[in-house]
């Protein structure tokens, strides 16, 4: 049994790569451990051409509600080429469940300056609970190529000044 | 030509008595409030879309005969008048959702509409499929004689039609209804050809919400926002699309 010979270039640029892939990784284990990023654990099924029609996604049970324990849930639904409401309001500092159906194809969310980074995959739920920390207000972005509009896609989260 | 006369005329006799008789008249009549609920029933599952796209347009050419839907719409679905949109080339499931919601009372808001929610009870699911792949087998209208545009006008809504508002939230109108006006799957309209007169009607009764049967609101938020003024433009834009 003799060794492989693997040329010191060669070998050189394993050790790099190697690295590179320790610190990417790195790099994802300290934001899924420290802030709180990570792929939707939560798989829940919907017909996506009948969204109009259920219950939650339903037009009027759109939008903003406030739970009895403080926290908030935001039902919304994305659809070529905007995200339903179009506007929404929450406090900052305070836990906020977010619901995202897709009404027609595969889209994405995106809130620049928070950890709101989801897909909205037609046939699914997407749900994502965070804590929006800095008021002001935010675009919600598509980030999933949808179509021709695609870059048209965006609507406007209101955050407010925390706790009242 | 006078057979024509008196088939129009018979047509409208029977599309009143039928609005007369309506229960639906009855009940909405002098009321525009937007229904509640859903904005439509229709939803398109792979079934739906089949079911349309099944359609028998040699039927569908039939009752558009049989049930008048000429007098207004036309013999080849180019509208005799502007004031009542012409169906030629438009996509099937944009006219079967149209004729569904009338039928279930989601689309209300103006006299027409009240004329076609009577004239709607009389077609089964069926009869809409065979209607709307009847008028989709034609290419989109040139205007019709009489009815004429303004190209100049028209040309001022170019940035909106391409390019959008972002600030206002309003994605280009050719994203959805696509460059050359013949709309998109699943439903949306072609709007290519449409008389002015009908265009602007249409996006005036979506800014007020008097027409609502546009799921999620999509088309009542981007109307909302527009003027009356840039309505205009697109109407004229979209006139002249076909027209050479």
């Amino acid at each position: 049994m003799s060794m492989i010979h693997i040329d010191p270039l060669e070998k050189r640029w394993l050790w790099a790569i190697g690295g590179m892939l320790a610190i990417f990784w790195g790099v994802q284990i300290y934001y899924a451990a420290a802030e709180n990023m990570h792929p939707p654990s939560n798989v829940e099924v919907i017909d996506s051409a009948k969204l109009h029609l259920s219950g939650e996604f339903a037009e009027d049970n759109l939008g903003v509600k406030k739970e009895a324990d403080g926290s908030y849930t935001v039902t919304m639904v994305a659809a070529r080429y905007g995200f339903y409401p179009q506007e929404i309001e929450v406090p900052a500092k305070t836990p906020v469940k977010l619901r995202i159906a897709s009404f027609d194809v595969l889209h994405g969310v995106h809130v620049p300056f928070s950890n709101m980074n989801t897909m909205v995959v037609p046939g699914y739920v997407s749900e994502v609970h965070t804590e929006f920390q800095t008021p002001g207000s935010f675009p919600m972005i598509c980030n999933e190529y949808c179509g021709l509009g695609h870059d048209y896609m965006y609507s406007k989260l209101h955050v407010t000044a925390g706790k009242s | 030509m006078s057979n024509m006369y008196i088939k129009t005329v018979t047509g409208m006799s029977v599309v009143v008595a039928a609005l007369m008789m309506s229960p639906v008249f009855a009940a909405e009549h002098g009321v525009t409030t937007a229904p509640k609920g859903s904005s439509s029933n229709v939803a398109w599952t792979a079934e739906m879309v089949e079911f349309v796209a099944k359609g028998d347009k040699n039927r569908g050419g039939q009752l558009n005969q049989d049930l008048f839907c000429a007098s207004c719409h036309g013999q080849v679905g180019i509208a005799p008048s502007a004031n009542w949109p012409s169906l030629a080339g438009q996509r099937a499931e944009y006219t079967f959702k149209m004729l569904k919601d009338y039928k279930e009372g989601k689309r209300k808001g103006s006299h027409s509409a009240e004329i076609m929610t009577a004239t709607s009870q009389l077609v089964s699911d069926q009869d809409m499929a065979d209607l709307a792949q009847f008028y989709a087998s034609f290419t989109l209208p040139p205007l019709p004689v009489g009815v004429s545009f303004d190209a100049a006008v028209g040309a001022q809504s170019k940035s909106i039609v391409t390019r959008g508002d972002g600030k206002r939230l309003v994605a280009p109108c050719q994203s959805c209804h696509v460059a050359n006006g013949e709309g998109q799957e699943t439903d949306t309209p072609a709007l290519a050809g449409q008389t002015p007169d009908y265009f602007i009607k249409t996006m005036q009764e979506y800014k007020t919400g008097a027409r609502s049967s546009d799921v999620y609101s999509r088309m009542r938020l981007i109307a909302k926002v527009l003027t009356d003024e840039e309505i205009v433009q697109m109407a004229h834009y979209y006139a002249g699309l076909t027209a050479k």
